[in-house]
């Protein structure tokens, strides 16, 4: 008797290398010192998309504190988790970090647990700060101990609202 | 042309993502790749209508955006009937850094990931995997996509071990 065989494995065409060939399976080196040319082309807008992601932010914060809600916290969540991931490209570590703190509280609080709304103003007024002083350096020891606040701050409320 | 050298501009690449700056960001390194046919969208929901429309030969993808998810939308591309290529690459580019989230980005289906901040190096590197590392895909009752396990197919370069009894092989 035939047995049944619940996993099927197979290899489709590889129809993305029929199209744009190269044989050696290595990094296009000259298409990436193209990449890197125009990122630095572009670097002149950074200061601008930072200040309008720490808008949007502020903004998300503002909704959220006006109609606490699923919509308004997804808005700030996604806010914060941009940052997050794209203020490192714009030269602004520091923000990110905060960005990252913010994120992981209104990652782990669960959904029925009502964000601290005084946590999530020293964030954002802590990534206001940063970006007007235009604070880029990650060793300022003032900054790091900022974070390391706001760190600690997250971990309690997360801590308590397991409990 | 040297031996890397790819005619990325007979790609048409799908960059999905709710922020702005991040799809000029990809889009810019792209064009300098060469890639001349990008789509740019800002939600999952359009993804998929572009994907139905133009048929992309990839997709970079964000995780995080208002409406459907990533996820959900790689989901999507591999299991419904009306996927024009259920088996088109996806890099999921995001800001999820940890191992879990490493895992649930495999588990829907993804072919490559990208943690944000974003580098020259690392877009090439995946894009070159897509292309010269395609996984096998695998079909279970659970999941359709790429193998979860890097090689799967090629790692075994010994005999087979089975030919030694057919009779057994015949059964199966």
């Amino acid at each position: 008797m035939a047995r049944k065989q619940p996993i099927e494995l197979f290899m489709p065409p590889n129809m993305l290398k029929a199209k744009v060939g190269g044989g050696g399976g290595g990094l296009d080196l000259a298409a990436m010192e193209r990449a890197e040319a125009a990122m630095e082309e572009l670097q002149s807008e950074f200061g601008d998309w930072i200040a309008d992601d720490v808008k949007t932010l502020i903004a998300a914060r503002a909704r959220y504190a006006a109609t606490p809600g699923t919509d308004s916290r997804a808005a700030l969540l996604r806010a914060a988790h941009d940052i997050k991931g794209q203020a490192p490209t714009f030269n602004y570590p520091l923000i990110a970090r905060v960005a990252a703190s913010l994120s992981r509280m209104i990652g782990e609080l669960p959904g029925g647990f009502p964000l601290p709304l005084n946590l999530i103003d020293a964030h954002v007024s802590a990534i206001q700060v940063i970006h007007k002083n235009g604070m880029q350096d990650t060793n300022d020891k003032i900054a790091q101990a900022l974070c390391a606040e706001l760190d600690a701050r997250v971990d309690e409320v997360v801590a308590d609202a397991s409990k | 042309m040297g031996a890397n050298d790819y005619r990325f501009d007979r790609l048409k690449v799908l960059v999905v993502d709710d922020n702005i700056h991040m799809r000029k960001l990809v889009t810019t390194i792209l064009q300098a790749f060469g890639v001349i046919q990008i789509a740019e969208v800002d939600s999952a929901e359009r993804a998929w209508e572009s994907l139905r429309e133009f048929n992309h030969d990839v997709v970079v993808l964000d995780w995080v955006m208002e409406g459907m998810s990533g996820l959900d939308f790689i989901r999507m591309v591999r299991t419904n009937p009306q996927a024009p290529n259920p088996f088109v690459p996806i890099i999921m580019l995001t800001g999820h850094t940890s191992l879990d989230h490493v895992r649930q980005a495999r588990d829907a289906g993804v072919n490559e990931f990208i943690a944000k901040p974003v580098s020259v190096k690392t877009m090439m590197s995946r894009l070159v995997a897509v292309i010269e590392h395609p996984r096998p895909y695998v079909r279970t009752t659970g999941y359709f996509g790429p193998c979860r396990r890097r090689s799967a197919i090629n790692e075994y370069q010994g005999p087979e071990r089975r030919v030694e009894n057919p009779k057994q092989q015949a059964a199966e």
